[in-house]
């Protein structure tokens, strides 16, 4: 271990450590515009020179380029080291515009510090600004040419970090230019990373452009709910808007960068539609007044067709707390069990992932990029998990051996062996693969959940089991990757038992699900085995079902038969919807004339709050509770109320649309009403206690990064649907989705953003 | 006239053939280094022979080739560098249309004593017609089977490509050119790794100038003290192909020994300057080099002796300037090529360079300022701090510029116009 002197402190630190890493390490933050601690060291900018003084190296060097040794003595604010980063700051201010009061960048540009920090305050070069053309990249990514400093981060992100090709640099000396052949929308999915890294103005986020300055911004650390990984962000917003989402750093998740559609997919906060005021029958109503009739209805129809009459639903993008506290309330009033999942099958493929993950298999995606093999079962990282192929893409750089076993035409930005499958032959591929190959390892393991058979021949790749099972027995790091959308249930049983016999072969061997939500984790602890939607659908028909409180779930959306969820729903004599979101379902009866008739059904509707104006808790994949934190108070942002105006300004007493309340707070006051008891004070505490007892933790008021609840007693219903490999995936034809580049996933359908995104790269593909 | 060892086939109105090689003896190092010598035995001779390498940076090959590790993964590549684009510079194109065998043959023992077996000549594109020779040649060669598979029976396998360069003056540093030749953009990449350990395709490279694989057959042939001996001076050894151009009467390349004093260049084999002309200055090693002014007249032009007046030998192409040249102006000519050639890799190189020429225009056009003195100073000693050494070369006619000339300069912003005009 080196140790070095930096800045009179001493400092011990990992060999092959660069100095630029060390000082950080001591809390000393050397200047710098190319060297970024994902993307390494470059030796661009020149900007990190320090003054080695004593040790193998001696005079000004780059703290980038030069790795700690024993007995190094380096200063960072020696006068020459000073005076020479000034010169590299004046170099850079040559070409760049002065005019940072109309750049987007103005107030967190790197290059604006800098050259502050630097000193550097007068211009001496008297000859012209080169200039270039900026090109048209898209709908996520603003270029403007004549901001670069020519760090190279972008290249070296894009094409390094991310392996697409379509962005780079071309050009020498003073052409030096950063960007694509011709105009055209970003063909990567991480391309808003770009925004991030720029230390300058030239990449900015497009749809947040002049939208406001960083310290016109609440901030809030926050998280991405758009899908099962539970990626770290920053969200700023202003008047009452979210404008923009940041990649905050996750050592264990996303590292530094998060994907566009976590990016560019918070615009359902901001949605014009979005329900902002109780509402009965389609009539504005306020919270209390909506309460009490809610209560009053639920109240009478418990009392004539029994509590069992009512059921009700949430979601796996609802919040922990969400969740718990329906199934807290179903449970107090008697009401059928909340249901989580459309349908059996899903619910149970979920049930067997979180039911097998334990903290010997359990890995975080940061894991997955020290991988030495990664097998993929059935899962499409780029659209259902889209920082799990950023992660599969660095162990690939660090050579490991990547395999994927599905039936659709995955694209992965690197080399990697596609196995075209479909569910039923991964069953038997894999059934083949645990039974030859981990035969003795299997039999030494005790309670196996599959026991060991005679090989069913994989149907179309015969071979794929044994060069499987050869690539794994020859790995020391095998990271087994199972979906859950496409596969059926026997494999995500199968690929936790891959990953048990691996570990138990001494390998460091990881388990790593893609679940379908954000909070899938959350709602199949809270549901504990209970009903699937459709199930209750069956019900309703049978008319055993007279209220249905649908709780941040949209049905129309979610189930594969909308229509027969609309002639449902009619038979209802009372229907409550919470959400956040202008769904489809508030959609439906808000336009169909024949709902309003009040002598039919009774509907109403209560707003609730999205993460970034409440606390919320989401369980991710590895079965990781994370919380978010309020951004602000939320309301009606006012670009809505003033139609555009400059300055956005408004004078009422009150915000609008600020009626909104957590839906777990919404529940909570039913409750109340309905149980005629005054709604508790610091309920959330309360609320907390109980969902940790349900968790099985103790009561926290700041719940670490690093919790894992991996439940007990989680697994599928014996005998339901699908469990059994022989019945599942024998039907000759099976239709797929075959999800556009960002994704269908529910929230992100609402930002126009991502729309626009999307069109601009359909139209280049004609 | 001195020993002609790389010149001893030249023709004014030809190439020499292989025929024409083989009985002045070529080959026969090729054949002695298969058969009679082992392989850590071809690499001491060259160590012995102190053979330095030509391209400018003089760094012994013998060592070079000894840092390729026994268990070094294969294939193993030996580039020729052909890529011959420093200002003043055209020793290489000369020694391809005067003898090109001896190059082919010395790429064949430097690779053998490597155990490359895949040659590659990177040449500047503009020099097609040298490509076309290399190419021709190459063919004949392993015709006669000193090239190809089991060369002369010994079981070593070699081929040789020959790889145009895209033409920039970047492509001619090492590790850029491994770039290159990889398809990669032609920024270079600072080591460790050495190309040695990891080159092209992260495999052992070993990269020479032309004119010393030249020089490897003649050392095998009359073995390291011969070859130390061709030199004028005892730290050289060898001789030099000095490419002489400027204020002389007969511009050329001529092949002298290593270390000959520079005032004998200039007048025995270049003619010495037209009538009325005085030396005020030359550039020894061409544009990335110091300016030499007359008190270096009689310096002894080898390696050592430059190095040990503060100057650098580089690639020996001596561009002579007389008392009525500008060299304000001429400093600024090579500054425009140099921030033009930047690769843009490094802040120094590619926004100082150009900050430099517009200081130095000034200057030439008469709207030069007292303060422009120490800027220009501090910005040659900053450019010494870049990527590679392509903004340090460039910084070295400034440098030498504003510490010999600094009264031309003055000159230049005192009479607000340039004294020469």
């Amino acid at each position: 271990m080196p140790k070095l002197i930096i800045d009179g402190r001493k400092i011990e630190v990992d060999p092959g450590v660069k100095v630029i890493a060390a000082a950080e390490q001591a809390g000393i933050m050397i200047p710098r515009f190319c060297y970024h601690p994902a993307l390494g060291s470059a030796g661009a900018c020149r900007m990190c020179a320090v003054k080695f003084l004593e040790g193998p190296v001696h005079g000004i060097q780059m703290s980038c380029m030069v790795e700690a040794r024993d007995g190094m003595m380096i200063s960072s604010t020696d006068d020459e080291a000073v005076d020479f980063r000034r010169f590299i700051i004046e170099l850079l201010m040559l070409n760049h515009p002065h005019d940072c009061p109309v750049c987007d960048e103005g107030g967190h540009c790197l290059l604006q510090d800098e050259t502050i920090s630097g000193g550097h305050a007068v211009r001496r070069y008297m000859g012209k600004k080169r200039t270039h053309r900026d090109q048209y990249l898209g709908e996520l990514v603003q270029h403007e040419m004549n901001r670069c400093i020519q760090c190279y981060r972008c290249k070296r992100f894009y094409q390094d970090f991310c392996g697409y090709r379509d962005f780079g640099v071309m050009g020498i000396a003073g052409r030096t230019y950063f960007g694509r052949y011709s105009d055209g929308p970003l063909e990567n999915p991480f391309s808003g990373n770009i925004i991030d890294i720029c230390p300058t103005g030239v990449l900015t986020d497009k749809p947040a452009r002049f939208k406001g300055r960083r310290w016109d911004f609440q901030r809030a650390p926050s998280l991405c709910i758009h899908c099962s990984l539970g990626c770290h962000t920053v969200v700023s917003a202003r008047y009452r808007e979210l404008i923009r989402v940041e990649a905050r750093y996750c050592e264990a998740i996303n590292g530094h960068f998060i994907c566009d559609r976590g990016r560019f997919g918070f615009a359902f906060a901001n949605h014009p539609k979005r329900p902002r005021q109780a509402r009965i029958q389609g009539n504005s109503e306020s919270y209390e007044n909506a309460l009490r009739i809610a209560a009053d209805r639920l109240n009478s129809i418990s009392r004539s067709a029994g509590p069992d009459a009512i059921a009700c639903a949430a979601s796996s993008r609802s919040s922990v707390e969400t969740q718990f506290s329906l199934k807290f309330t179903a449970r107090a009033l008697g009401w059928q069990h909340p249901v989580f999942f459309m349908d059996r099958l899903q619910q149970d493929k979920v049930a067997a992932a979180v039911g097998r993950l334990n903290p010997d298999l359990a890995i975080s995606l940061s894991d997955v990029e020290h991988a030495d093999v990664i097998l993929v079962l059935g899962a499409d990282p780029i659209r259902e998990a889209p920082m799990l192929a950023l992660s599969m893409r660095q162990a690939r750089r660090t050579g490991a051996k990547i395999a994927v076993l599905g039936p659709r035409p995955v694209s992965l930005p690197f080399d990697y062996t596609h196995w075209p499958m479909s569910p039923g032959d991964m069953d038997s591929a894999l059934k083949k693969l645990l039974s030859t190959a981990f035969l003795e390892t299997a039999e030494g393991l005790t309670e196996t959940n599959i026991k060991p058979e005679t090989a069913a021949d994989s149907r179309k790749d015969p071979d794929a089991p044994e060069a499987l099972a050869a690539m794994l027995q020859n790995s020391q790091r095998p990271v087994i990757v199972c979906g859950t959308d496409i596969v059926d249930l026997y494999l995500v049983t199968a690929a936790a038992e891959l990953a048990r016999y691996l570990h138990a072969e001494n390998k460091r061997a990881g388990l790593f699900y893609v679940l379908p939500c954000a909070n899938s984790s959350g709602a199949v602890i809270a549901s504990a085995g209970g009903k699937s939607f459709s199930e209750l659908l069956c019900s309703i028909e049978n008319g055993n079902i007279k209220a249905l409180l649908l709780v941040e779930m949209d049905p129309l959306y979610q189930f594969p038969d909308p229509e027969r969820v609309k002639n449902a729903l009619r038979t209802l004599e009372l229907l409550i919807v919470m959400d956040y979101l202008p769904n489809r379902t508030i959609g439906y009866i808000s336009e169909t004339p024949s709902l309003s008739n009040p002598s039919a059904l009774k509907q109403i509707i209560f707003p609730t709050l999205t993460l970034f104006e409440t606390h919320a808790g989401f369980i991710n994949q590895e079965c990781r509770l994370q919380r978010s934190t309020p951004v602000h108070a939320g309301g009606m942002p006012l670009s809505q109320l003033t139609g555009g105006s400059h300055p956005p300004r408004q004078f009422p007493c009150d915000i609008p649309g600020a009626d909104a309340k957590a839906a777990w707070q919404v529940l909570s006051d039913l409750e109340a009403a309905i149980l005629s008891t005054p709604p508790a004070p610091g309920s959330f505490h309360e609320l907390w206690s109980r969902i940790g007892s349900e968790l099985g933790i103790e009561n926290r008021a700041e719940i670490p990064d690093d919790l894992r609840i991996f439940p007990k007693n989680i697994q599928p219903e014996p005998g339901s649907a699908g469990s059994s490999p022989e019945t599942a995936g024998n039907s000759q034809w099976n239709s797929l989705k075959a999800d556009s580049c960002y994704g269908t996933e529910e929230l992100s359908t609402y930002s126009p953003i991502l729309g626009r995104a999307e069109s601009a790269l359909a139209k280049k593909a004609e | 006239m001195t020993a002609q060892v790389l010149f001893q086939n030249r023709h004014p109105d030809r190439i020499a053939s292989i025929e024409e090689y083989c009985a002045s003896g070529g080959y026969e190092a090729l054949a002695a280094a298969l058969g009679k010598f082992s392989r850590p035995q071809v690499q001491q001779l060259a160590l012995d022979a102190v053979l330095l390498g030509r391209g400018g940076a003089g760094f012994p090959a013998g060592r070079k080739w000894m840092t390729v590790s026994e268990n070094a993964p294969f294939p193993r590549y030996i580039v020729c560098n052909a890529d011959e684009m420093e200002p003043g510079t055209f020793k290489d194109r000369v020694l391809i249309h005067t003898d090109p065998h001896q190059i082919i043959e010395g790429m064949i023992i430097v690779g053998y004593s490597i155990l490359a077996e895949k040659g590659i000549v990177f040449i500047r594109s503009s020099y097609e017609s040298a490509a076309r020779i290399l190419e021709r040649e190459i063919a004949r060669a392993k015709e006669a089977g000193f090239l190809g598979e089991n060369i002369l029976g010994s079981g070593f396998s070699m081929e040789i490509t020959v790889h145009r360069s895209t033409g920039r003056y970047i492509c001619g540093e090492n590790t850029a050119q491994i770039n290159a030749i990889e398809g990669k953009r032609a920024n270079p990449v600072q080591p460790p790794p050495y190309p040695t350990e990891k080159g092209i395709w992260d495999l052992p490279t070993v990269t020479h100038n032309v004119e010393t694989l030249a020089c490897v057959p003649h050392i095998l042939r009359h073995g390291p003290e011969w070859f130390r001996n061709l030199a004028a001076t005892s730290t050289g050894a060898g001789t030099k192909l000095y490419c002489v151009s400027g204020r002389v009467k007969r511009p050329g390349c001529v092949e002298l020994p290593m270390g000959i004093r520079l005032s004998r260049i200039i007048e025995d084999h270049a003619g010495g300057l037209p009538e009325g002309c005085q030396y005020k200055a030359s550039l020894p090693g061409g544009a990335s080099t110091r300016f030499l002014p007359k008190s270096f007249y009689d310096i002894e032009m080898d390696f050592d002796a430059m190095k040990t007046a503060g100057h650098r030998l580089g690639t020996g192409s001596i561009i002579v300037f007389d008392q009525k040249t500008c060299l304000v102006a001429a400093t600024l000519n090579m500054i425009e090529f140099f921030a033009r050639e930047s690769c843009g890799w490094c802040t120094p190189c590619r926004e100082g360079l150009p900050y430099v020429r517009d200081i130095l225009a000034r200057i030439e056009a008469g709207e030069g300022k007292e303060e422009f003195i120490p800027l220009l100073r501090r910005m040659s000693k900053y450019l010494c701090n870049s990527y590679c050494a392509l903004a340090p070369g460039a910084a070295s006619p400034v440098e030498s510029l504003l510490t010999y000339f600094e009264d031309e300069v003055r000159e230049h912003i005192s009479q607000r116009r340039c004294p020469f005009k």
